[in-house]
């Protein structure tokens, strides 16, 4: 599904990121994991064609991402509120992704019916742009305007860093039921317990490279925090 | 302590964003600075010729002591509406420990560091260091400048007074603007007092008894202490903001875009950026506005006679939304660009739907116009044509200089000496906007041709309009080679 070949990116002389080669089937779930500026939100970036790479190329499907549009069709990606059009209320905002995608107005509001739990009554109905909801509410409007898009590829930045944790279990269910339905998932986070759960593959990112590349099983959890440990300390 | 947030306050101000950083657009912004202090410079010093010119029958310090109330009365309203709530830079000063007395002192002072109080001293002085110092001594000039003084802090702290009450409650601010216009039509239209007499009377006494500028200047000192207090007590983010406390928002739609399908769509998106967000808006009202400016141009004699000047009030009624609203193309959606990028918009789509809005709204603005044919036929072939060309050539500029705009702009902040996203782009766009309909309105006029200058222009539009798909095509060549700058420029905060 995704192959990346010499991917490069410098910043004032570092290097950000730098894999020669990684390979990412259809179906697999990945999570990707690594310290502040271990490069993972660049690495998502130039995944979508927002950052020029320095050098090498990402392609989708077999296609080149930068300068296509195809993958677009069947990519849905959530990294931050810069995502969100905020100053539309989030029904104005599912609408209009909605539309772009070619659903009509009730199609949305069935999908976003059988949201109701995941929103747990505070998005829909409530008065507001995107813009005056809490950051936990806003993930919830772009995952969910991810998932309204059916994508085959989900990419989500730390998703869950600002949601309470019933949204983060509801999240980790739906993730977990994507994956079963063989959509490619790419999540990042800090959350070694959930980001283990649902992936069966993790990344782990130090300075722009990939040190690890390991399936998940029962020890990856250890070795994980094992990484991580500071001074002798576990997580 | 005070040192501290003085320095501080520096450092926001010479590292944020929005102080120019490129040397072209200091040295620009320096000098548009300097030439609206020269404008006031030049009235200020010419003050008593300007009052003896407009009121010949009176003396002149009578005269002046008379519209300095009017000033102050303007000069509150003109606040209400511009000035803006030092506000938010205390959050990161609130938990830590220091002295509530210091961050509240420290929050009022720099309330002082507004451009509005640098006007009536500007203004006034040079006339009271001329005339009054003059007749009646240096003492009573003193007092004077005292007194003004007194009453540019009293407004100071008044503005920002009702503005922090009314952003708890939107109808204070309505309340307090309705009171001022009232007082000002109950001297205008009833004649019920003379604001002019009342002023007169008080400035007059204060050359009598010099000791009545204790007045003004405790005046202005228990406004200073009565939004100290407010401060003090209300110190809390929602209330210190400026953001007011938010109605339920409904989700509205805009039916007739329905009828343009997906690039519709994306214009309901860009409408709803516009009358949801101040600065946007502004530029907006400003555009509606811009309609009565055929008024000044049309109904004096003078400019019929020169009719180069014709094509000026054509430009501007037609287009003045797409210069004013146009030159920040792309920066106003900066927040959520890289969502827009992601996204299943076709950047084809994304510019046909600026097409459109810039038709919309020209379209409206083409209609709300005609009613100028009263001034003569010319009059509407030159707006239909002005029309043509503004949406033939003036949009397709107006999208290349965007694709050239890296600038992000903040949109909860509002629009007066807001200077957050202007850059070169915006210097340099002005110029061919203006320019290109006088390079084919001028030779022609110089024949005599002028009305077949102004079909030319029309024509020369209605092509650019027919051949619109060629432009996007090349506008999207030229995006895909700057997205990445674009993106980049828009996501530094």
């Amino acid at each position: 599904m995704i192959e990346i070949k010499d991917l490069k990116k410098v910043y004032a002389g570092v290097p950000v990121v730098n894999i020669p080669q990684l390979n990412i089937a259809r179906g697999e779930s990945i999570g990707l994991v690594g310290n502040n500026g271990a490069g993972k939100t660049t690495l998502f970036r130039m995944m979508l064609d927002l950052i020029r790479p320095d050098g090498g190329e990402v392609l989708s499907n077999g296609e080149v991402v930068a300068g296509h549009e195809h993958w677009k069709n069947y990519t849905a990606a959530y990294l931050d509120e810069g995502f969100l059009i905020d100053y539309l209320t989030p029904e104005e905002y599912f609408y209009f992704i909605g539309g772009l995608h070619k659903y009509s107005r009730p199609q949305v509001d069935e999908y976003l019916a059988g949201k109701a739990d995941f929103f747990n009554g505070e998005i829909l109905k409530r008065g507001k742009y995107i813009r005056d909801l809490s950051k936990g509410n806003q993930c919830k409007v772009g995952v969910a305007a991810c998932l309204l898009q059916k994508p085959d590829l989900l990419m989500l930045d730390e998703p869950f860093a600002n949601i309470d944790p019933s949204t983060q279990i509801r999240l980790k269910n739906v993730l977990k039921e994507l994956n079963s339905q063989g959509i490619t998932t790419l999540v990042s986070s800090h959350d070694l317990n959930h980001v283990t759960d649902v992936s069966n593959r993790i990344l782990l990112m130090e300075k722009g490279k990939i040190i690890k590349d390991i399936e998940t099983n029962s020890s990856t959890l250890t070795d994980l925090e094992a990484y991580f440990a500071v001074g002798g300390q576990t997580v | 302590m005070i040192s501290t947030f003085a320095q501080h306050e520096l450092k926001a101000f010479w590292r944020s964003k929005n102080t120019g950083k490129n040397l072209a657009t200091r040295i620009v912004m320096a000098i548009l600075i300097l030439y609206l202090l020269l404008n006031v410079l030049v009235v200020a010093f010419y003050l008593d010729k300007i009052i003896d010119k407009a009121m010949p029958d009176e003396d002149i310090i009578p005269g002046f002591c008379g519209i300095l109330l009017y000033y102050f009365l303007a000069d509150l309203l003109m606040r209400l509406q511009l000035q803006e709530l030092p506000t938010l830079r205390v959050q990161p000063y609130l938990t830590l420990p220091i002295k509530r007395n210091s961050v509240v002192g420290y929050l009022s002072f720099t309330a002082l560091l507004s451009v509005f109080n640098l006007w009536p001293v500007l203004l006034f002085t040079p006339f009271t260091v001329k005339i009054i110092a003059h007749e009646n001594g240096a003492s009573v000039a003193t007092v004077f400048i005292l007194a003004i003084l007194g009453l540019t802090v009293f407004n100071n702290y008044l503005a920002l007074y009702i503005k922090r009450k009314s952003n708890l409650n939107g109808w204070v601010f309505l309340v307090a603007a309705g009171v001022l216009i009232l007082i000002g039509i109950a001297d205008f239209s009833w004649h019920l007092y003379s604001i002019r007499g009342i002023s007169a009377y008080l400035f007059g006494h204060l050359i009598k008894q010099p000791v009545l500028v204790l007045l003004p200047m405790l005046l202005g000192a228990a406004m200073y202490y009565l939004n100290f207090l407010y401060l003090k007590e209300n110190l809390y983010l929602e209330e210190l903001g400026s953001r007011k406390a938010s109605a339920y928002k409904s989700s509205t739609e805009i039916p007739l875009l329905g009828y343009f399908g997906h690039i519709g769509d994306l214009v309901a998106n860009e409408i709803k950026l516009i009358l949801r967000n101040k600065r946007p808006r502004s530029s907006l009202v400003v555009s509606l506005f811009f309609m009565f400016y055929g008024l000044i141009f049309y109904t004096n004699p003078q400019y019929q006679s020169s009719p180069g000047i014709k094509l000026l009030p054509a430009i501007f009624m037609t287009g003045i939304f797409i210069i004013s609203y146009g030159q920040f193309m792309f920066s106003w959606q900066a927040n959520h660009f890289d969502g827009i990028l992601v996204s299943k918009v076709d950047f084809k789509d994304f510019l046909r739907g600026k097409y459109l809005l810039f038709t919309l709204i020209s379209t409206l603005v083409f209609i709300l116009t005609i009613p100028y044919v009263y001034f003569g036929w010319n009059i509407l072939l030159a707006h239909f044509c002005m029309y043509l060309w503004n949406l033939g050539i003036n949009t397709t500029i107006v999208l290349f200089f965007a694709n050239r705009n890296y600038k992000r702009i903040d949109l909860s902040k509002g629009a007066s000496f807001n200077w957050e996203g202007v850059g070169a782009t915006q210097m340099l766009l002005g110029l061919p906007l203006m320019i290109g309909p006088y390079l084919i309105y001028w030779p022609l006029a110089a024949f005599g041709h002028r009305d077949i200058a102004f079909i030319a222009i029309g024509i020369v539009g209605l092509l650019f309009i027919l051949t619109r798909s060629y432009w996007i095509k090349q506008l999207e060549k030229d995006f895909n080679e700057k997205r990445y700058t674009i993106a980049e420029g828009f996501r530094a905060k």
